[in-house]
């Protein structure tokens, strides 16, 4: 093995420098300006409930972005998945749980079949597809945020376990859905075949991998992760108000991409959306506690999503730039 | 998209011969003029008055404001959808600087337009990052930096007092935006038509390899494609700020996007380039406004049922231009 | 037929790649005004390196240019050589698919168009229309490019080059009294038997006014249709004929292009014709079609057996393997598999399923240069690495004992089954792309370039692998640019021109009727 140079190695390895030094960066810049944080339970638990819907959905998106696509319709999937809920409840109990996720299995198939049998880029089809989705959730609400009331379904996602000490059913819940996903997709042939896809589409299509069964499947999976992000943020809304919208894709892919998931698919993958989602919270949270504007971390965000999209695509592989 | 076999003669001019085959071959001009006829129908005086004629040129004009920019880099294959953040932000440099310059600080639109869009060629074709994401974080950062700028200053609005003109307008069924929309059309067109640009554009969203081979500097005109696109933006947002009232708006709102491309969509270009271009644009926005107008004026219809409308839209906008003409496999 | 004075003379070319590859050797060609020259050649020889050369893409080592008997440098690009009046239509560049004719005719040219900052449009058009005039064929110039039929395309790429030199050199775009050069590499390759007739046809018309290059290894068009003929064999000009003057045969020009090499080949390994009827069959395809590149292929494949699609570049070959893989689909035809029709239009993923695969050598499409060696080779075979109930759960530990299993087998040179495919040699790419079917032996295995552009001793490996595979059962079909390949691996030939089927033929059988 010869020795490579440094400069080489720093540049070969970016996708894992930034997020890491960045998240020391936070966590002692936070430490700093903030004694108290992460310092009581409390601040914990709302950090907990804060990230957690967010990182089930987030992981979501991976699948998506490892294959070289985009998905703008899950945050509009989690919120009409959670309206489903809030709407239905009286009438279904936990029957709505079932529903939502039908519903955001169906936009998955919908925005899988738009790419891969309509040829339609991926950021179009999402685009409608998650308009068309917060249209529905609109219609159906009328404007009203119903909550639900009923401490078994409360429970579901806020339920302290171990009780009394230690942090939200949610918490658990999203490190299950994202363990789960990183099996997915470094432990089975189906994730092999993701990556595949992202590396090198007609390299996969030659090598036997069809693309329109993977590709649906990615996406409706992908879904489906929304939806539950959405079933258990309705369930811990209890009289919140609900803020998310179309606004959340962009905080939804810093995390991703901030983690060290190439834009262009193939690099990275769902282990690394944990640190992404880790370090956009906390940048959310240090910005909120010296009072920012949402707008601003807004701004914020954006700046970081291109700037890791620049400095993480890999040049040498990407001759045509799209 | 159809492309009949012309029968015209060696001799008929090509101008002519693509116009006709426009206006036969081109679906959505059959969707307007059926439009036009069912909306008649169904809502007689309301659609066909002179305030709905005035209504419907409105909407044409800040379509086409946030389209015809666009539309360039379309023809190349990548997306800009950096036109929102551009007119927003335009417009609140206008308001920042009217009590300085008057009605002449509207010129800084066009102006920061063209900055803007150069700014986005060459993060693209420099960077190499792709068009879609760039001009994304492009227009988020400009459209909430639009917000927080209101916010800092502590007002409700960013408006400018109506010159005398303008609040007595005195020409009949042409209102004042669309007079100022005119510019922009008619630049875009020039610049498609009159200038070796709109076929330079048309072959990189064709075959970029072979531009290449042919000694044609790709990278130049992937950034003026961009340029002309911020420029041309810049130049229509004019419009959209005296529509809005003499104002800028200070609401990210993610419908505007969805204007701007779906009329780019509804005309005909195809997302993957190569062909189309303003032209096809301003049939797409006459439908575009059409639609929505004429819903607007159907009876019983629910404002929360309007977002549903305008996705399911884009939404068979996408699917009918989905009918890309080269092999090329989509992500 | 010619006047004194050459229009073009190029003197004792000679360019080394490399240091190594010699491509041509004290190459010396002459072009006088108003004829066509042809150059002919196998692949290699040098063709196309010298075109290039004197298009500007290529800096000789050594030689001399004249023009018009006045000594001129080497264009340095093709720009400089568009001033001295050279310009060449490539065999495979293309069009812009999307532009409209006149907009194709002066791409690139519009600076001599402009009038007050704006396109003259009515010049261009007027303009495009004469050319076409002067071509004496019909052409709508308001189509787009993608419209046009292919012969028509050529046609126009034609005008295009002559209209660049005409703009260029004689700074007027309709001036017709200057002489251009222009070269066409492998013109009628993708056309049809009648499209050529009519191409070539419409190019005598034209040699009134301009001199053509005419690269092409079809012999009975470069002996119907052109003036003079240089032979060019491993870099050399070896012979030179004027066929005003001498009656020259397809037979000898032939030989002097191949210089007998293909008799040399010993050829132990082939199945012979009655031991091929006993094998039973694996594929028959049926009368597949496919409008605009072949038309009523139809031909049976044995087990064991390698079967060859041979023809000129352009000729359909490589299609017809792509749409029995799914790459593409054909229009018509069966394709029926051990028995059974399968459909026409699968994609690749279920082609794979049922047993046919598919092995390019064009290593950027085939492998994922950013991955290790292992995943490369565990991505058709994922089913053998793979463990637990469903066989859902993918192990490394099987991956990496697979590339180790083949590496040593295929004596790939790599340090480890981690080691990234791109900074593999050409040829070891190439034997991981053909281990990972090694180990699959799928039932057919389609073979398209498998050793394109690597050295001869990889090339020797991948024959032997390509054999061994043949002796385990696995049937072949091969599409290449190279002629020996044919020989060495393929049992039967399935002899293809501008997409009509000319025969089938047993190696032997085909050796003789090319020599005829």
């Amino acid at each position: 093995m010869t020795a490579v140079p440094l400069k080489e190695l720093v540049q070969r390895n970016l996708n894992s420098i930034i997020p890491i030094t960045a998240f020391i960066i936070l966590v002692v810049g936070l430490r700093i300006t903030n004694p108290y944080f992460l310092a009581t339970r409390d601040s914990v638990v709302t950090l907990a409930l804060d990230m957690s819907w967010f990182l089930i959905a987030a992981t979501g998106l991976t699948l998506v972005i490892l294959m070289g696509s985009f998905d703008f319709s899950v945050p509009n999937i989690v919120k009409l998945s959670a309206i489903i809920c809030g709407v239905f409840y009286e009438y279904l109990g936990f029957g709505v749980i079932p529903i939502a996720l039908l519903v955001s299995l169906i936009f998955g198939l919908v925005n899988g079949l738009l790419l891969a049998r309509f040829n339609i880029p991926s950021f179009m089809a999402t685009l409608a597809t998650g308009i068309i989705a917060e249209g529905i959730a609109q219609l159906i609400s009328g404007g009203y945020i119903r909550v639900i009331v009923d401490p078994n379904f409360i429970a579901l996602a806020t339920a302290v376990i171990p009780p009394g000490i230690g942090l939200p059913a949610i918490f658990y819940w999203a490190l299950a859905l994202w363990a789960i996903g990183i099996f997915i997709t470094l432990g089975t042939p189906f994730g092999r075949k993701i990556y595949a896809i992202g590396s090198n589409i007609e390299g996969a299509k030659l090598a036997g991998v069809k693309l329109i069964k993977t590709r649906i499947l990615v996406f409706m999976l992908c879904a489906l992760y929304a939806g539950i992000a959405g079933v258990l943020y309705a369930s811990q809304l209890q009289g919140s108000h609900m803020h998310i919208g179309t606004l959340d894709t962009l905080p939804l892919f810093s995390s991703v991409v901030v983690g060290g998931t190439a834009l262009a698919g193939g690099i990275g993958g769902v282990h690394r959306t944990l640190l992404g989602v880790l370090i956009v919270k906390w940048l959310d949270s240090g910005m909120s506690m010296v009072a920012l504007d949402i707008n601003f971390r807004m701004v914020v965000f954006g700046a970081i999503a291109l700037i890791m999209t620049i400095l993480t695509i890999d040049r040498r592989r990407v001759k045509i730039i799209r | 998209m159809s492309n009949k076999v012309s029968r015209s003669s060696a001799l008929k001019s090509p101008i002519l011969v693509s116009v006709t085959r426009l206006i036969r071959a081109n679906p959505v001009m059959w969707a307007i003029i059926v439009m036009i006829i069912i909306f008649s129908a169904i809502e007689g005086d309301a659609f066909l008055s002179t305030r709905n004629f005035i209504s419907i040129l409105r909407g044409f004009a800040v379509t086409l404001a946030l389209a015809l920019g666009p539309t360039f880099v379309i023809l190349t294959g990548r997306l800009d959808i950096s036109f929102v953040g551009i007119w927003m932000f335009g417009n609140t440099l206008a308001w920042l600087l009217f009590p300085h310059m008057g009605y002449y600080s509207l010129l800084i639109c066009p102006i920061f337009g063209t900055f803007i869009g150069f700014l986005n060629g060459i993060i693209h074709a420099k960077l190499k990052t792709p068009a879609f994401i760039s001009t994304l974080a492009m227009t988020a950062v400009l459209g909430y930096l639009t917000t927080i700028i209101r916010n800092w200053l502590g007002v409700i609005s960013l408006t400018v007092p109506p010159p005398e003109f303008a609040q007595n307008w005195p020409i009949p069924y042409l209102p004042l935006p669309f007079l100022l929309a005119l510019p922009t059309i008619i630049l875009a067109l020039y610049i498609m038509f009159f200038t070796k640009l709109g076929t330079y554009f048309c072959a990189i969203g064709s075959d970029e390899e072979a531009v290449t081979h042919m000694g044609v500097n790709r990278d130049k005109y992937l950034i003026l494609a961009f340029t002309v696109s911020g420029m041309l933006t810049g130049l229509g947002s004019i419009a959209i700020f005296v529509h809005l009232g003499w104002q800028a708006k200070v609401l990210f709102d993610l419908d505007d996007v969805v204007r701007g491309l779906a009329a780019i969509v509804l005309g005909g270009t195809p997302l993957s380039g190569g062909m189309g271009g303003p032209h096809r644009t301003l049939l797409g926005a006459l439908a575009y406004v059409l639609i929505f107008n004429g819903l607007f004026l159907l009876p019983g219809i629910d404002p929360n049922q309007l977002k549903l409308y305008i996705g399911a839209l884009l939404f068979v906008a996408v699917i009918a231009a989905s009918k890309s003409l080269k092999g090329v496999i989509m992500t | 037929m010619p006047p004194s004075v050459p229009l073009l003379e190029a003197k004792n070319i000679s360019k080394t790649f490399n240091g190594a590859v010699r491509a041509l050797d004290n190459v010396s060609i002459v072009i006088y005004e108003r004829e066509i020259v042809s150059v002919v050649g196998e692949n290699g020889a040098g063709k196309s390196t010298l075109m290039k050369i004197l298009v500007g893409v290529h800096q000789p080592d050594s030689g001399e240019l004249y023009y018009r008997g006045v000594k001129v440098p080497f264009p340095r690009n093709p720009l400089e050589a568009l001033q001295r009046g050279i310009s060449i239509v490539y065999q495979e560049k293309g069009v812009i698919p999307h532009l409209k004719v006149y907009q194709y005719l002066f791409f690139g040219l519009e600076e001599y168009f402009m009038k007050f900052g704006r396109l003259n449009l009515g010049r261009i058009f007027s303009l495009a229309q004469s050319i076409f005039d002067e071509l004496k064929v019909k052409i709508d110039i308001s189509r787009y490019m993608f419209e046009l039929p292919l012969s028509t395309r050529k046609l126009v790429e034609i005008a295009k080059a002559i209209l660049s030199v005409r703009c260029v050199a004689a700074g007027r775009c309709d001036s017709s009294d200057y002489n251009p050069i222009i070269i066409l590499d492998e013109p009628t390759a993708p056309l049809s038997t009648e499209e050529r007739d009519e191409l070539l046809s419409h190019l005598h018309k034209l040699k009134e006014g301009t001199s053509f290059i005419f690269v092409s290894h079809i012999i009975p068009e470069v002996i119907k249709f052109s003036d003079r003929v240089y032979v060019l064999r491993d870099g050399k000009v070896i012979a030179e004929h004027n066929l005003c003057e001498e009656k020259v045969d397809e037979e000898l020009l032939f030989r002097e292009i191949v210089g007998r090499e293909i008799s040399r080949y010993l050829i132990p390994h082939m199945i012979s014709k009655e031991e091929l009827k006993r094998r039973p069959l694996v594929l028959s395809v049926q009368n597949l079609t496919k409008k605009g590149y072949f038309s009523n292929i139809s031909f049976d494949l044995r087990k064991g057996e390698c079967l060859g699609i041979f023809g000129p570049a352009g000729s359909g070959k490589s299609e017809i393997v792509k749409c029995i893989y799914g790459v593409m689909y054909p229009d018509s035809g069966k394709i029926i598999l051990k028995g059974k029709p399968i459909k026409l239009r699968e994609d690749p993923g279920d082609r794979l399923s049922r047993g046919i695969g598919y092995f390019s050598g064009e290593t950027g499409k085939e492998l994922f240069l950013y991955w290790p060696i292992r995943k490369n080779l565990s991505i058709v075979n994922l089913d053998k690495v793979t463990r637990g109930p469903f066989k859902a759960v993918l192990s490394i530990t099987a991956e990496k004992s697979l590339a180790e299993k083949l590496m040593k087998k295929l004596r790939i040179k790599a340090p480890s089954p981690e080691t990234e495919c791109f900074s593999l040699s050409g040829g070891n790419k190439q034997k991981v792309s053909v281990a990972k079917w090694f180990e699959r032996m799928p039932e057919i295995l389609l073979l398209e370039d498998p050793t394109m552009g690597i050295d001869v001793g990889s090339r020797e490996e991948i024959y032997e692998v390509l054999l061994d595979m043949k002796k385990n059962g696995v049937s072949m079909i091969l599409v290449s640019d190279d002629p020996k390949e044919y020989v060495l691996l393929c049992d039967r030939i399935l002899y293809i021109m501008g997409g009509i089927q000319q025969g089938i033929y047993t190696v032997e059988e085909f050796r003789r009727l090319m020599e005829q």
